[in-house]
């Protein structure tokens, strides 16, 4: 139901007066129908102002001020408001076969801040969320170690706990776009992408409590879903920064997030943060799993291909304007955006509205954290001039965000992964946003 | 170690203890985990061959399993079906504008094969198989790829010393591959700038765009627009009016079908709401309406028994063996008391 039929504005007109007296309602649905006749192109937001009744506005005293609201738990555990019901997950249902192998992109053009919303953090399954029982469920951790151990989720909670703001991005964000601009939407070309804060526990702790081997170089991490997803991990990184979570934004982890317990591996492809984690063996050598051979390679134009492409480079990506947030009003016009580098911290963001021409200095703004969503800003004036505008961050390892034109010329445009291009947005006289590509 | 004075020994020990780097000792938490227990769950299996379980098999006994299991997905011939994973063929395309990469042309090992098998297929009851399938399975997919002869009895002892086709296509992250300076001013030249715009059509956009011609934003959504779409066509061909509703009212249905629906879910849709190996999907007034006339006893032992008709093929329980007969009757009667 997600293509709006002229029936389906007006449903969503009715629900959405259901708190107004009689006669507001038919007030609110007669300016709400000659809102549909009058065929405006962009729904959402410019809706909610169109259709917003005199009755409620100064010098009135609006209706929800003439009444009791709802009484505490209500809702026992809360929702967004009804106002709010177009900021949801989506997916394009013809990328995968199945909706159970499958994924869905977080609405990162709704979102404030760097943190991630528990309900909105984006999906990826390869056999559907399983149901687990928290009683049931157990880390097994064996292999090249002297005492293998079995957690209970218990056990788990015992050890000393941190708690991390970490990015998770999926490695093929984006990648529907290396031969052309084909998403016309910013949730569709970057939503495989959320930051939650994480709490758990880190994988060196358990390790060091099963006592490592010195033959031990890699890690093999196994969920306990359908899939049993499992991929290979060197041990340098198992050692550096690896968790081994149970909580995320202060709640334990959501069903789709791995509940009761996942990996995170900061910066990395999100492929490698195994979900619903129930086992992880220490061996001496990569298992080379389909999921790091048949999937997750980086296929070059030579025809060969890179594997353990770990880490995702930095990327940034204009969140206002953009296609479902087009520009309103002449006059100020603050440009906000979000950068991420798995390298590191983000140390700058650029801004061009000229399309690469020319470029000025963003702003970071609030935390700027250790492989996490940085928020950047850049005040202006828009006057209804045309823009092609775009972004590029660089982080403290001194890596620049690459043009696409660059990684084209290295990778060709089969690799499906890691395409962390300068990404373009064409901002016409009447502020719409389309996605397009410079070159 | 040995010649050291006892005293000096202790403090030796005592010092790497707090220096940290033993929490073992420190936290004492968790169970040993028993022989028993890791032979249970450790399912993995390297291109050395480790992890291997003793046995053998061949593509001869293999493609029965692999039709049953493998094929309404995967297609016969290990083509494809739809958008799910093509298995076979594809050698020579890894450098051509629309490379194929299946196990022949892309896998680096064959006992990645295995293991994927092993841990996660078939699709809609994983983990189901016993090795000995496995094996067979494993060779038959091969024997697709023209990689082993159909009478190979692939075991634990040759399986890691299969060649693959494109074994060293294979190289370690070479990136950061690119180096962007940064750059502040004429940084390119604005006469030569090409432009692209976005293909329009393909990208869910009716959440904020009325009207648009473009898919819906889940596949359930999707199946839904699909539907009406068809309805509509056929209605412009008939001149009849199109039956409004889709939606199931599940109100109606008998304490079954309810329980049913969760089967139905974690099984049965599998193919069912796709329409996959020619099986109706819930909803399909047109495909259900022939089946619902043979009755749902007829219908329940189909799904019980396997099916094969021209129409589609079924097999025993869906594949999915470890279900009860009656959990599969009740999402029979799911499925047919959501087309009332």
């Amino acid at each position: 139901m997600n293509v709006p039929s002229t029936h389906q504005l007006l449903q969503t007109l009715q629900s959405a007066s259901e708190h107004l007296s009689t006669n507001d309602r038919r007030d609110f649905l007669r300016r709400g129908m000659s809102y549909v006749a009058g065929s405006a192109a962009i729904v959402g937001s410019t809706m909610a102002s169109a259709t917003a009744l005199n009755s409620n506005l100064p010098p009135n005293e609006p209706q929800w001020g003439k009444q009791l609201g709802t009484g505490v738990v209500e809702n026992p555990y809360g929702y967004p408001s009804s106002h709010e019901s177009l900021v949801v997950r989506r997916t394009v249902p013809w990328l995968t076969a199945d909706s159970v192998s499958s994924i869905s992109m977080s609405p990162i053009q709704d979102l404030r801040g760097i943190i991630t919303p528990n309900g909105l953090v984006f999906e990826r399954y390869h056999s559907g969320v399983p149901n687990i029982n928290p009683d049931e469920h157990r880390l097994m951790i064996h292999g090249l170690v002297d005492n293998p151990l079995i957690f209970t989720m218990e056990d788990l909670m015992r050890f000393p706990s941190v708690s991390e703001i970490r990015f998770i991005e999926c490695p093929a964000n984006g990648g529907m776009e290396w031969r052309g601009p084909q998403m016309e939407a910013l949730q569709f070309t970057h939503g495989m992408l959320s930051c939650c804060e994480w709490t758990g526990v880190p994988l060196k702790v358990l390790l060091d409590a099963v006592g490592i081997q010195t033959e031990g170089k890699w890690v093999l991490a196994e969920g306990a879903d359908g899939a049993h997803m499992s991929r290979s991990i060197p041990i340098e990184k198992v050692l550096d920064d690896t968790l081994v979570v149970y909580a995320q934004n202060g709640e334990m982890l959501r069903p789709e997030q791995g509940y009761p317990l996942r990996l995170i591996n900061p910066g990395w492809e999100g492929n490698t943060s195994i979900k619903w984690l129930r086992r992880i063996e220490v061996g001496d050598q990569p298992w080379h799993h389909r999921e790091e051979t048949s999937k997750y390679t980086d296929l070059m134009a030579d025809g060969r291909a890179r594997r353990f492409t770990f880490v995702q480079e930095c990327n940034s990506v204009i969140t206002t304007p953009c296609p479902e947030n087009p520009i309103i009003s002449k006059g100020f016009l603050e440009v906000e955006g979000l950068a991420w580098t798995g390298r590191g911290k983000i140390k700058g963001v650029d801004i061009s509205f000229d399309g690469g021409v020319s470029w000025r200095p963003a702003q970071l703004k609030g935390l700027v954290l250790d492989k996490a969503l940085t928020r950047f800003s850049f005040s202006t004036q828009w006057q209804g001039e045309a823009w092609l505008i775009q972004s590029r961050a660089y982080d403290d390892s001194g890596y620049v965000q690459p043009t696409l034109a660059q990684l084209r010329e290295q990778r060709g445009v089969n690799s499906i992964y890691h395409k962390n291009s300068i990404h373009t947005w064409q901002v016409g006289s009447t502020g719409e946003v389309k996605n397009v590509q410079v070159t | 170690m040995f010649k050291l004075p006892k005293p000096v020994l202790a403090i030796a020990l005592l010092a790497s203890m707090t220096a940290g780097a033993s929490y073992a000792e420190n936290y004492q938490i968790g169970t040993a985990a028993t022989a028993i227990q890791i032979a249970g769950w450790d399912i993995d299996i390297r291109p050395d061959g480790k992890g291997l379980p003793v046995g053998s098999g061949n593509a001869i006994n293999g493609e029965e399993g692999y039709e049953i299991f493998c094929a309404s997905c995967h297609g016969v011939f290990g083509e494809g079906e739809g958008r799910w994973p093509v298995l076979a063929g594809g050698e020579g395309t890894l450098e051509d504008d629309r490379p194929v990469k299946t196990v022949g042309s892309y896998w680096p090992y064959a006992s990645t094969l295995f293991d994927y098998i092993r841990r996660a297929m078939p699709f809609n009851a994983p983990r189901s198989l016993n090795d000995q399938q496995v094996y067979d399975i494993t060779a038959y997919v091969l024997y697709l790829n023209d990689l082993i002869e159909e009478d190979f009895e692939l075991s634990q002892d040759n399986l890691a010393h299969l060649k693959m086709p494109n074994e060293d296509g294979f190289f370690v992250d070479t990136r950061p591959d690119v180096n962007n300076p940064r750059c502040m001013t004429d940084c390119a030249d604005p006469s030569s700038l090409m432009m692209q715009t976005s293909l329009a059509g393909v990208t869910p956009i009716g959440h904020f765009v009325e009207g648009a011609d473009a898919p819906a934003a889940s596949h359930s959504d999707q199946q839904d627009l699909e539907a009406s779409k068809e309805a509509e066509r056929k209605a412009a061909i008939t001149g009849e009016e199109i039956a409004t509703s889709i939606d199931q009212d599940h109100t109606s249905m008998s304490a079954e079908a309810l329980v049913g629906e969760a089967t139905y879910k974690a099984a049965c849709g599998a193919c069912h709401a796709s329409g996959l190996a020619g099986a109706p999907k819930l909803g399909d007034a047109e495909a259900w309406s022939k089946r619902l006339q043979k009755g749902n006893d007829l219908l329940i032992i189909h799904a019980l028994e396997g099916y094969a008709g021209s129409e589609g093929y079924m097999p025993a329980k869906g594949g999915r063996t470890d279900l009860t007969d009656e959990a599969v009757t009740n999402a029979v009667l799911f499925m047919v008391e959501s087309q009332q």
